[in-house]
């Protein structure tokens, strides 16, 4: 892949930004701050990776949480034979891509909403899957279908943090490296019209899978650093539809297809959170409003609403120098 | 081939006024004007891509233009919804006849009766598709898809006439179809005609729409390029060169 | 021979079970026909139909059944009132629109349904709702015959309604060409909001029965809709025939699938075969 790699100098402001939040949980941040942080990194990579999908590849997946409940399982099932935990998050993230690599066999030949569908089922599955199957540690004792995870003690609140940094950040720089790449150019030819870009030589299908794999691995890598912290995985959570609610709010109020959509959407929906922990139980309800009301009034979020006013394109004119 | 014998009342039935149309950000139809008076069969002629469609189906309401406006008789149809426009009395038998195939003959004739409007004439109306096309009496149970190019053009024209229209559009009849069918399609538009339904239609062949119209539009990338009464437009050195035997 | 007798309760109850599945599944399978949408909130919907029979009869003890005569208008004008003012213009606005819309839709109604009725499982009790009945040495409940014939009642409805009504002509004229449909007249906005009420008062009458026969929690509207959706992809898009097919493969699934595999399993074994039936035939068996 072809890559514009940015000038030094671009990089030192972003570089600086890193080197501050890496700090922050050693130099005693206040805790809530250190929480925001990090469920923003893990979103925020996960949203990336929505919005890779839906937003430039035309893949409306609603399996997210197959990829991350999956990546955990294999992390926190490894634990339990021993398996260190670097060691397991990179096996999360081979299990994630593999999955995404067979499901990709039935799903692709389906377009939009049959898509849609097809990878509503999966996670819905999966949860079934776990909950009948106890592969290590013998039947549970008055009930439920959750494992500890092991070795969890060695695995440091910073270490975990800066799992998580490393993670949502890797997911910035990756998706910038992706659309202007030729794997960029060709999924923006997809989305347009599958027919025109496969006619024009464009491998549809294999880039499709690419970002499906991507997306699928980042996803689930993200999905490890969460359970670390958790330190217990059960069905129902990992792969409960919430992730996938909490994706595309993210991605949608931000701005899809915009590169600094999920970043903000991100931030936002975090917030929100925080506030509604006190109303867990309207919370599905405030974020479902939210949703359907910015889908209507302001469908490009708020990234691409900024960019259509006049006042954006004056300024950027002003910037380029017309 | 006598044209008309009637009085031809002078105000115009449709009158369309530079318009211009996009698709997108394309631009189909280039400041384009027409004009069809009561009675007459004016025809729309063009290669492929120069726009009649496009024509057609603003008119019909199925896109709005971004400048100028279209009247029919006298009122401002312009931004209305094609379900009202045919309210009004303009129906389209559209290319590539899109009957519904699988709805039977008589289901098809019957939808096209929908509009409050054509509702009470139906039985009415119905009677003269069959007297125009007794075919599709015999086959009015079978489902439309199993009949041929011919009939299924037939079926188109006949779904036109049951909303009761004061103007029909038709676009591109002879696509594939026999000049022995063409015939008795022709037959039957002359006969509509003489029920006092005005008609514009749209076609490639040049020699064979000049023969059937009153008057005629030329039209070429977007744009109207000649139009005027059919004697004249033979004339033409242009019509004679250019589209000649096409 | 007692291996075919106990195959064969399963067989029975699949069958009239299928009954079930086809009233949940005509719903779907008339808006995504007219309108190719797949209403994500479709199972959220019918669970909510499932809740307000649940209120009728434990608040004011009224045979949900019954109560649809309040139901079937109450979903008729919430689902005009989701398609005017939600969809319609989702469908303008991009691809995934109508797509975020409905499961926006759809999370909010289990949410409202999880602090209206929390929960806890729930299930419409009513004295017949036990009762079974015997056809030769088979035991039966009753309910699910009743699933059966609310099933044919409807589909008997819906299809004279389509051939009959010029509303259900205009229905089935836009579902094969919509700009055909456009140009005889027919006000294709209004045609695709009665489409969706329609299919919303049969999502009434399918929660109601639904409800007679399983027990139901907030969050079962999902696993409805992977079901049907089933139901409609192997049935085949605007087939009524197809979808009361699909709804008997569906149920003999889950019986059969409950009986060989334990209950739990009987879910993932419906939804092995939906990921099953995309993968090989997105078009259905009696597809166009």
């Amino acid at each position: 892949m072809r890559v514009t790699i940015p000038r030094l100098r671009a990089l030192i402001p972003v570089a600086a930004v890193i080197i501050v939040l890496a700090v922050l949980p050693v130099v005693g941040a206040p805790p809530a701050w250190l929480l925001y942080l990090f469920l923003f990194f893990i979103y925020l990579a996960m949203a990336n990776m929505w919005n890779l999908l839906c937003g430039y590849s035309g893949l409306i997946s609603l399996c997210q949480p197959a990829f991350l409940g999956l990546a955990a399982y294999t992390l926190v099932l490894l634990s339990w034979i021993g398996v260190p935990l670097y060691q397991g998050i990179i096996a999360g993230a081979i299990v994630a891509a593999a999955f995404a690599m067979l499901i990709s066999i039935p799903v692709f030949r389906l377009r939009g909403i049959y898509f849609a569908i097809g990878t509503l089922v999966v996670p819905e599955a999966l949860k079934f899957v776990f909950l009948l199957w106890r592969p290590v540690g013998g039947p549970i004792v008055g009930g439920g279908a959750g494992y500890v995870l092991k070795g969890a003690a060695g695995f440091s609140t910073t270490e975990v943090y800066w799992l998580a940094l490393a993670i949502g950040i890797a997911s910035i720089f990756l998706m910038r490296l992706i659309l202007r790449s030729k794997l960029g150019l060709g999924l923006a030819a997809i989305r347009d019209n599958d027919g025109t870009a496969a006619s024009s030589g464009v491998d549809v299908f294999k880039l499709k899978l690419y970002s499906f794999v991507i997306g699928a691995v980042v996803t689930g890598i993200a999905g490890t650093a969460f359970y670390i912290s958790q330190e217990y995985i059960e069905p129902i959570s990992a792969f409960n539809i919430r992730w996938t609610m909490t994706l595309i709010l993210a991605t949608v109020i931000g701005g899809i297809r915009t590169e600094e959509g999920p970043i903000l959407g991100t931030a936002i929906v975090v917030f929100l959170h925080f506030l509604l922990a006190r109303y867990a139980g309207i919370s599905l309800i405030i974020q479902g409003i939210i949703l359907v009301g910015i889908m209507l009034l302001a469908p490009q979020g708020i990234i691409g609403s900024i960019r259509k006013t006049r006042t954006y394109r004056s300024l950027l004119r002003l910037a380029t120098g017309q | 081939m006598a044209k008309h014998s009637q009085e031809m009342p002078q105000e115009t039935l449709l009158k369309v006024s530079t318009i211009d149309v996009f698709h997108g950000s394309f631009q189909a139809l280039w400041d384009v004007s027409l004009a069809v008076k009561p009675g007459e069969i004016v025809a729309l002629i063009g290669a492929n891509a120069s726009g009649k469609s496009t024509l057609l189906d603003t008119i019909s309401g199925l896109m709005h233009p971004s400048k100028g406006s279209i009247e029919f008789e006298g009122k401002n149809i312009t931004t209305l919804d094609p379900f009202q426009i045919v309210a009004l009395g303009i129906s389209q038998v559209p290319e590539g006849r899109r009957i519904f195939p699988d709805l039977t003959v008589l289901d098809n004739l019957i939808i096209g009766s929908y509009n409050r409007k054509a509702r009470s004439k139906r039985e009415q109306n119905l009677e003269r598709v069959y007297e125009h096309f007794p075919i599709l009496k015999e086959r009015k149970n079978q489902l439309a898809k199993t009949l041929s190019g011919g009939e299924q053009q037939m079926l188109a024209i006949g779904r036109g006439l049951m909303s009761d229209p004061k103007l029909m559009l038709l676009d591109e009849m002879s696509l594939g179809l026999a000049p022995i069918v063409l015939n008795e399609l022709y037959k039957a538009l002359r006969e509509i005609r003489e029920r006092g339904i005005t008609i514009l239609f749209v076609e490639q062949n040049v020699r064979r729409s000049l023969g059937e119209a009153d008057r005629a539009y030329i039209m070429e990338a977007g744009r109207v390029v000649l139009s005027g009464d059919v004697a004249d437009l033979r004339e033409e050195e242009e019509v004679k060169k250019a589209y000649f035997g096409v | 021979m007692t291996g075919l007798a106990d195959l064969s309760t399963p067989l029975m109850m699949g069958i009239l079970l299928g009954g079930l599945y086809t009233l949940i599944a005509l719903g779907l399978s008339l808006v995504f026909g007219v309108m190719k949408l797949i209403n994500v909130a479709h199972g959220d919907l019918v669970i909510l139909a499932s809740y307000f029979g649940y209120t009728a009869l434990t608040v004011l003890g009224i045979d949900p059944v019954l109560s649809l005569v309040v139901g079937i208008p109450l979903l008729f004008v919430i689902g005009l009132g989701i398609q005017r003012f939600l969809l319609n213009r989702a469908f303008r606005i991009s691809m995934e629109a109508p797509l975020i819309i409905a499961f926006g839709i759809s999370l909010i109604i289990q949410n409202f349904a999880q602090i209206v009725w929390t929960p806890m499982s729930r299930g419409l009790t009513t004295s017949y709702a036990l009762e079974s009945f015997r056809v030769g040495a088979l035991h039966v409940p009753l309910v699910y015959l009743l699933d059966f014939i609310a099933a044919l009642v409807v589909m008997l409805f819906l299809r004279e309604f389509l051939r009959r009504t010029y509303l259900g002509k205009a229905i089935n004229a836009a579902s094969q060409d919509e700009r055909a449909a456009k140009l005889m007249g027919i006000n294709t906005t209004r045609v695709y909001m009665f489409t969706f009420a329609i299919a919303m008062a049969f999502a009434a009458i399918a929660g109601v029965f639904l409800g007679l026969t399983f027990p139901f929690v907030p969050t079962s509207g999902v696993s409805f809709l992977i079901i049907a959706f089933g139901v409609v992809i192997l049935g085949g898009l605007g087939s009524i025939v197809g979808t009361f097919v699909g709804g008997m493969v569906f149920g003999l699934a889950q019986t059969f699938g409950g009986y060989f595999f334990g209950v739990t399993a009987q879910l993932l074994v419906a939804y092995v075969m939906v990921l099953v039936i995309l993968g090989i035939r997105p078009q259905g068996i009696f597809g166009r």
